[in-house]
């Protein structure tokens, strides 16, 4: 104020229209932040949401492989429990069928079944009764069959029949197993 | 700092406003950085400030926050001393107390009252007021290439309703006065009606003329002449001389440009009012005992209405001065007075 007898009013270039405008700019440009913010924190939530999803993708795909591997596991065991089942399907009817073949006048002590032969001990009133009556079906199914004879007291014989397969049509009879 | 650029970035809008007689002049200066790009000059049929006027003003400001509102002083109690300590105050003007008043340059003062400010800020509060600026500061801006020169002279602003005359020597002020023409006209007036009921009163008391009435007021008139006695004593071819030796020329010329209009009667009328005025406080002035009363022979007149030529003959022939008129924008001395003091 050199020469003026009042000081000049202070001027300031915020008047009301930028106030204004700067308060409508201010207000838009938080809103764009926020927003931005907002964004940026849900990209990171999916971003480690993907991942929790892919590791979890990975558990199941491993323990979807793992349940693969019981289930073949299973099958298999199921397999082979058909298979023995059958075995002693088998078994039963050929032990079934075996003593089909024995007479009632004979009888039967022991039996013992070897893999490729059959081993029987028993008794009988007599060796033709033996061979007529269990030796000549047993001959049917065995290609060597050897008979020994024990006498008892009572006059009747003890006998052991030893009967064996080929060993190549065992072979034969395994590999069509 | 940061005011500084957004000052830069903006307009500058400086709004001046001149307070004639009937009317308000308003002028208008943009301005970039310090370049003027564009002035309106608009004159409103009101003294004080009404809508019109404060629309068109505010029509322009509202283009920019950094916009400043000068106005020229109009108080009819206002003036400059010829000093700027304080205890010298009160013995050039008494009432300081509700007086505004600033030093300048450490040379002299010039006050205001601080009453007619408030009414002035009361006035133009729609739009407010930055500067007011003091007749004799414009007048000092002005001639401030004559009062540089250091000779002694009386300087005179003429407005339509004011006149403020001030006497310079050395760049120091002497003497000051302003002085409103239609306070002294209407103080004429009541003075001619009195007068004119006296004479009506005496007439009817003793049914004619008194003459020795008309006698006493050649007295008067007498006495008046008196006061000019030392310029009469100069009236010798001597002194002639030396005045012709004292012509500003350069002055001469440039007023030589500015032709004078003719009078017609009203002009007539109020520039022998001017006259009267000047008259009357250059006597003051020689007789007035606190100023240091030199003998004034050249009168340098800041003319901002456009007076007639009679004017100045009146002044070189009744006062023997050597005139020399120079025509003022007034509007346009504010606006460069607002640029002084905003450093433009």
């Amino acid at each position: 104020m050199k020469y003026s007898y009042i000081e000049p009013r202070k001027k300031t270039p915020f008047t009301p229209d930028i106030q204004l405008i700067i308060t409508f700019f201010s207000i838009t440009l938080i809103m764009l932040f926020s927003t931005y913010a907002f964004l940026l924190f849900k990209n990171h939530m999916f971003v480690k949401d993907r991942q929790n999803y892919v590791s979890s993708r990975i558990d199941l795909q491993n323990s979807i492989d793992r349940l693969d591997q019981k289930i073949a596991y299973i099958k298999k065991q199921k397999a082979l429990s058909e298979k023995v089942f059958t075995q002693n399907m088998v078994l039963k009817d050929s032990i079934n069928n075996l003593f089909d073949l024995v007479p009632e006048r004979i009888t039967l002590s022991r039996a013992e079944l070897l893999e490729n032969g059959l081993i029987l001990y028993g008794i009988t009133p007599s060796k033709d009764v033996y061979n007529f009556m269990l030796q000549a079906p047993l001959r049917s199914i065995f290609q060597k069959t050897y008979s020994s004879f024990y006498p008892q007291k009572n006059g009747w014989l003890r006998f052991v029949s030893t009967n064996y397969i080929n060993e190549d049509e065992g072979e034969e009879l395994n590999s069509e197993d | 700092m940061l005011s500084k650029i957004f000052e830069a970035l903006y307009f500058k809008v400086l709004v001046n406003i001149v307070v004639k007689r009937a009317s308000t002049v308003v002028y208008i200066e943009t301005l970039s950085k310090k370049r003027s790009i564009s002035t309106i000059h608009s004159e409103f049929d009101t003294k004080e400030c009404n809508k019109k006027m404060q629309d068109f003003i505010k029509d322009y400001i509202k283009e920019s926050p950094y916009y400043y509102i000068s106005l020229l002083d109009r108080a009819t109690v206002q003036g400059a001393i010829p000093t700027c300590e304080k205890h010298k105050r009160l013995y050039y003007y008494s009432d300081l107390n509700d007086t505004k008043y600033k030093c300048y340059n450490r040379k002299w003062t010039y006050y205001t009252s601080k009453s007619e400010l408030y009414k002035i800020e009361k006035i133009y509060k729609e739009i407010g007021l930055d500067f007011i600026f003091s007749p004799f500061v414009l007048l000092n801006e002005f001639f401030q290439d004559k009062i540089d020169e250091g000779k002694l002279a009386l300087y005179v602003l003429i407005e339509e309703t004011y006149i403020s005359l001030a006497v310079f020597e050395n760049t120091q002020l002497l003497y000051a006065e302003h002085l409103d023409i239609e306070a002294a006209s209407e103080f004429d007036d009541i003075l001619l009606s009195n007068d004119i009921q006296e004479d009506l009163e005496l007439g009817l008391e003793e049914e004619g003329i008194d003459l020795e009435n008309m006698d006493v007021e050649d007295d008067d008139d007498e006495i008046e002449l008196e006061d000019f006695g030392d310029i009469e004593d100069l009236d010798s071819l001597e002194d002639i001389d030396e005045f012709d030796d004292s012509k500003d020329v350069e002055e001469e010329l440039l007023e030589s440009e500015d032709v004078l209009e003719e009078s017609n009667e009203d002009r007539f009328n109020e520039d022998y009012q001017r006259f009267s005025l000047i008259q009357t406080s250059v006597a003051h002035y020689y007789k007035d005992e606190r100023y240091e009363s030199k003998f004034l022979e050249n009168i340098y007149i800041a003319d901002g209405i456009g007076v007639s030529s009679d004017l100045k003959k009146y002044l070189e022939e009744e006062m023997f001065f050597n005139v020399y008129i120079r025509r003022v924008e007034l509007d346009a001395e504010i606006c460069e007075l607002t640029k002084r003091e905003l450093d433009l």
